[in-house]
């Protein structure tokens, strides 16, 4: 079977599977169960939603739209930027705000990242080090807030990495 | 070197107090004097200063007069020590420590220049020169992990990723945090309060709290045991060096406080931020083969929160109080 297309529908919904199952076994056996219990605890009360973009995707700018509720992912699709009418320019250059995409309720973070990023995510470059070295970014929304729940959000960010896709070539311009 | 007292002897001891000639026995020793140096005296140092900040051109002076050349170490026999005389209990411990320090400096030379476009030219000075601190630190941790623990790589990248295996998940709170400020700055680079924010993770947290505190555990621990001179030689000098970025910062901060009281409000909510993911530990280190417990080091990090606090006048509110209980040792600085 051929992986789903990375920010395809299949995919997102793969993602969804994959974020409301949490880390794999593997990745919680070399970590405290308090670490995991601060993660099962912040997943458990998380009303918050995640618009991941892309901006340089080959089919054009697209978001991973995430909400979470009730301990579980409620939402999981992706959009592109012609919902929006945002162009390839970046939502953070458009003033508007924490407006999410325009079919769904704004996403209480905005974040982006490089499509070399999320290939080397899927690869398997250490979440930690993918918010460290800045290669994703919030570009809305509270940074003290954002960072109370840290460990959820790289965990998760591992888990969207680890879900299989295939990764169109980019254009040569 | 010889083996000396235990590392954990300064935290029944107290406070102490140092003598106008210690001082200037620290602030004036050459690189290759700082091994006769005590790590207990110039992290009190350290304190002496917050007692009178000194204004951001004596800081620059001081720089200038500090400044050490990381390429006169000589790691030959650390390597020895590294090998033939330390326990693999005793590096295990070691690499779990230091490899946060490894990165750490690695992240605040990067995060730091952001911060200087909205400073006074005075305090540009101060920083610029603490950039250039950070860099040297960064290629201290490069040579001795080549050096010393035997790591191999083209470039620091190539180091730092291959040490990156030993630094705790939860490295991203603080470090993640102040990499997500410095893109807050860079944006605005004039917004006080956003400067005031960083601020607090860098020089009050990373610096004034995590860096001081670890690097006690593993200096003392070189110290007690006589291990590692050259290890010992250039982190006690960077400890010298964090003591002028541990004054700029709280200088910073309480002028910041003290021209407009509000900003007590953004210390406090980034603190809060810290404290709820300082209270979560990912590994379990064993600190004992270096001569200290766990409760030792969260003592020791009590200790120097609660001494920088209350040398620039900034109290917690009775939740941050509470929350400060819970903190786990976080084994990183810069």
């Amino acid at each position: 079977m051929s992986e789903p297309e990375f920010f395809g529908p299949d995919w997102a919904a793969a993602v969804r599977d994959a974020l409301a199952a949490g880390p794999s076994e593997q990745a919680r056996a070399g970590k405290l169960a308090m670490y995991w219990d601060f993660f099962e605890q912040v997943k458990a009360g998380y009303a918050a939603s995640w618009a991941l973009w892309c901006r340089d995707l080959p089919a054009g700018p697209a978001a991973l739209y995430i909400q979470w509720g009730g301990g579980t992912v409620t939402d999981c699709r992706v959009t592109r930027s012609g919902d929006t009418g945002l162009g390839d320019t970046g939502l953070g250059d458009t003033g508007l705000g924490d407006t999410g995409p325009a079919d769904q309720p704004a996403a209480t973070y905005v974040l982006g990242m490089d499509y070399a990023g999320w290939q080397a995510l899927h690869d398997g470059y250490d979440p930690q080090r993918t918010v460290m070295y800045r290669k994703i970014l919030v570009e809305e929304g509270n940074i003290l807030e954002f960072f109370k729940t840290i460990y959820f959000f790289t965990e998760c960010l591992g888990v969207i990495g680890g879900v299989p896709a295939a990764f169109p070539a980019l254009a040569v311009h | 070197m010889a083996e000396r007292k235990s590392p954990t002897a300064v935290l029944h001891e107290g406070p102490r107090a140092l003598s106008d000639q210690q001082v200037r026995d620290i602030e004036g020793a050459e690189l290759k004097e700082v091994l006769d140096v005590d790590i207990d005296d110039v992290i009190e140092y350290v304190h002496k200063g917050l007692k009178s900040l000194p204004d951001y051109t004596t800081l620059y002076r001081k720089y200038l007069k500090q400044r050490w050349d990381v390429y006169d170490l000589d790691f030959t026999q650390d390597k020895i020590d590294w090998n033939e005389k330390m326990t693999e209990a005793e590096r295990n411990s070691f690499l779990a420590i230091a490899s946060g320090f490894h990165h750490g400096e690695r992240q605040v030379e990067i995060e730091l220049p952001v911060f200087m476009i909205g400073a006074g030219e005075e305090e540009k000075l101060h920083i610029a020169a603490q950039v250039e601190d950070e860099a040297r630190h960064t290629v201290f941790f490069d040579r001795f992990y080549r050096e010393v623990v035997g790591l191999q790589g083209d470039d620091i990248m190539d180091i730092l990723d291959a040490s990156f295996p030993w630094v705790a998940e939860t490295f991203v709170g603080p470090f993640g945090l102040l990499a997500y400020q410095a893109d807050e700055v860079r944006k605005n680079p004039y917004d006080e309060r956003a400067r005031v924010r960083y601020g607090t993770t860098y020089f009050l947290w990373i610096e004034g709290v995590l860096a001081l505190s670890v690097m006690k555990v593993t200096l003392s621990y070189a110290r007690w045991r006589g291990f590692l001179p050259a290890y010992y030689t250039g982190f006690t000098a960077t400890c010298r060096d964090e003591s002028r970025h541990v004054q700029g910062g709280m200088k910073y901060l309480q002028d910041a406080v003290r021209k407009d009281p509000t900003m007590t409000r953004e210390i406090h909510e980034t603190l809060r931020t810290i404290l709820t993911l300082a209270g979560v530990a990912s590994r379990e280190v064993i600190y004992e083969p270096l001569g200290w417990t766990q409760d030792e080091v969260r003592m020791l990090m009590f200790q120097q929160l609660g001494r920088k606090l209350n040398d620039v006048g900034i109290r917690l509110p009775p939740d941050l109080q509470a929350m400060v209980g819970s903190v786990q040792p976080v084994l990183a600085g810069g």
